[in-house]
């Protein structure tokens, strides 16, 4: 992908930019908030990662800039505070996801795939959704595998909806944490990876090969 | 009993201004009629020894003469004089009346029948040569002077007790107003709001300059407060930032490493910075919930069905560490509150249960209602905390068991308290005879 980053604080930048590259991204580094606009009128970028605190124009100034003038690429939204109010704000002014400094590569990647793919949201929720012999119905709560009704617990369903929906991308537990539980904090024990193991178990019962990848140290991700 | 409040102290000052009023009022009343009493005495005294001359006994002839002679006079026309015989018998005077007074001063009322008085007095005395003279005067220069007298005080002194009595009212409404601003900031800044300030009028009064004086006190506890809340933010994030560098290098390196210990050392290095980072978020997330802002987010919501839920999803997970969770009766109970916070408390008090108790412990979360009080219980039957300790438990970063070198970093009932406190509640700890019993308190709606 090619990600535009904008961040001030070079050697975090830097970094950031070198473990872009090292996950197979292109990332074209700049250091405040005007300079990202004229970037993104000069050239096409496939997503940006915005850092809030900015000089000259802020992050969330930008943001507004770039969705008021129709530019659409998705945006993950950096900051150095944790605030929920942050993150509703950011969210509120069009960001597609929100990211807690100290950023890390794998949480970062992982999210920037899953906004990549167009936004959810266009799709009906009505309608069923598919990853490879696995069918569920967000709405009706029910799930099939090659056509034959799975009972799941409510957990468990969300959890396969979510692993469903982002089928073939990498799912952090703190992405699962956000999405299934709509938690703003990680707990401590491993709840996501309990819940993992139960749905594979259901599934399994239900003559499915395991088709979760455990992805070693980052989350987890449904092969379609 | 010393009068504390402004109302009882109010109220006692107007007692007493009162009752010193009514008394001035009768006092005066009573002083001014006796000082005419006086003066009419020594006047009528003096126009008997006139009349009757030096001479023991008096001149009848003279006596009479002048009677008449003092009668025509201008000066003295107010004066009535009255000449009788021994036997009471009318000789000369301009007045007559039914009984003639016993000698010496003494009173006349309207029962004495003289035309145009009500109130007098008479002085009457035996000048020799069988004569009795009689002089009497008005005590009373006006119709009814007293009662006009009575009521000019009543006007008078009412006028004075409404005024200061509507002054004492204005002041102490003043007062109260001014008392209630400030408690109001108080309460406000004991919830978390440090913006809150006293209200000032700009006016430069009294009020005015201790409202400054407080406001500029709690702007500098403002201040002194947020260099500290700073300091700490700003010692996690600049810790966090290398502390994220490094497990991000380690984490490359352990993707790399090519031997079964390399690979193991790695990992623990990346288990101790993940801990780590986890403490600094713990400090930063309560730094937020002390902070007080996500208040603005609260929303109704059932405390019994959140224990209900996050009991049923926590009881595979304790499970796994050979526990068992109990979910108690969770009856419905309303309360205003922040749903994601609530169930991190929770959470937190359950994982505090699981990692605290032997394998085969039983943990039991419910929720109760105690008057106004929401309640959300967390009890096992472990070896609970000694009371004397229970304190230590609850202070930030104050782990029991430092010895046994268990996982956490004693902030996770810190951060429970902390998100107590945001709901205007308490976090106890009590003693579940055996076991610990955590009591998450918060007002119900």
């Amino acid at each position: 992908m090619d990600v535009l980053l904008v961040e001030d604080d070079a050697i975090l930048a830097k970094d950031l930019a070198a473990e872009l590259r090292e996950c197979g991204h292109q990332a074209q580094i700049v250091g405040d908030g005007r300079l990202a606009l004229q970037a993104l009128v000069d050239r096409k970028f496939d997503a940006v990662i915005l850092d809030r605190m900015l000089p000259e124009l802020d992050g969330l100034s930008v943001l507004n800039r770039m969705r008021a003038e129709g530019m659409t690429l998705p945006v993950i939204m950096l900051t150095a505070l944790g605030k929920s109010a942050d993150k509703v704000e950011g969210l509120e002014q069009g960001a597609d996801d929100y990211v807690v400094k100290p950023v890390d590569a794998a949480e970062l990647n992982a999210r920037l795939m899953a906004v990549s793919r167009g936004r959810q949201w266009n799709m009906p929720e009505n309608d069923t959704i598919s990853a490879g012999d696995i069918t569920v119905s967000p709405l009706r709560h029910r799930a099939w595998y090659k056509g034959a009704p799975v009972v799941l617990p409510k957990v468990e369903f969300q959890l396969l909806a979510e692993l469903v929906r982002n089928a073939d991308r990498v799912l952090t537990r703190a992405m699962l944490y956000e999405r299934v539980w709509d938690y703003d904090f990680e707990p401590k024990s491993n709840i996501a990876d309990m819940y993992i193991r139960r749905l594979r178990l259901k599934l399994m019962e239900a003559g499915c090969d395991d088709p979760i990848v455990t992805v070693r140290g980052i989350g987890y991700m449904l092969r379609a | 009993m010393r009068p504390h409040s402004l109302r009882s102290l109010s109220a006692l000052f107007l007692i007493v201004f009162l009752v010193a009023t009514i008394l001035t009022g009768v006092g005066t009343l009573l002083v001014t009629q006796r000082t005419i009493t006086r003066l009419v005495d020594q006047r009528i005294a003096g126009e008997n020894m006139e009349v009757s001359g030096s001479d023991h006994p008096a001149d009848p002839a003279r006596v009479r003469a002048l009677i008449t002679l003092f009668s025509q006079r201008r000066d003295k026309g107010d004066v009535g004089f009255l000449l009788t015989g021994p036997k009471g018998h009318f000789i000369a005077g301009n007045v007559r009346l039914a009984r003639v007074p016993p000698p010496g001063y003494s009173t006349l009322s309207a029962a004495d029948h003289i035309p145009g008085l009500t109130h007098g007095r008479a002085f009457t005395r035996d000048i020799g040569n069988g004569m009795i003279l009689t002089t009497l005067a008005e005590t009373e220069p006006i119709q009814n002077y007293n009662s006009a007298r009575v009521r000019i005080y009543v006007l008078g002194f009412g006028s004075i007790i409404l005024i200061v009595f509507g002054g004492i009212v204005l002041f102490g409404t003043l007062i109260s107003r001014r008392i209630r601003e400030m408690r109001q900031t108080v309460d406000a800044i004991i919830d978390g709001n440090m913006r809150q300030r006293v209200p000032v009028d700009g006016s430069r009064s009294e009020f005015d300059q201790q409202a400054r004086a407080f406001n500029r006190m709690l702007d500098r506890i403002a201040a002194l407060m947020d260099g500290i809340a700073n300091v700490s933010n700003d010692i996690a994030h600049d810790l966090r930032t290398p502390l994220g560098r490094l497990r991000g290098q380690l984490a490359r390196l352990r993707r790399e490493a090519d031997t079964p210990a390399m690979r193991e050392g790695l990992d623990q290095a990346i288990a101790q910075s993940d801990a780590l980072l986890e403490m600094f978020a713990a400090i930063l997330r309560i730094a937020e919930i002390e902070g007080g802002d996500r208040r603005a987010a609260f929303a109704a919501l059932d405390l019994g069905a959140l224990a209900t839920e996050i009991g049923e999803m926590m009881a595979p997970v304790a499970e796994a560490e050979e526990h068992r969770l109990e979910i108690g009766p969770c009856p419905a109970i309303p309360v205003h509150g922040d749903r994601r916070l609530l169930s991190q408390a929770i959470i937190n008090l359950i994982e505090n249960g699981v990692r605290h108790t032997p394998p085969g412990s039983t943990i039991r979360v419910r929720a109760a209602r105690s008057g106004d009080e929401a309640m959300l219980i967390v009890e096992d039957d472990g070896p609970g905390i000694p009371a004397e300790r229970r304190a230590d438990a609850l202070r930030r970063f104050g782990r029991l068991d430092k010895a046994r070198n268990r996982s956490g970093h004693g902030l996770g009932l810190s951060l429970v308290e902390a998100i107590a406190r945001l709901h205007r509640g308490r976090l106890a700890l009590e003693d579940a005879g055996p076991g610990l019993r955590a009591v998450l308190a918060v007002r119900a709606d």
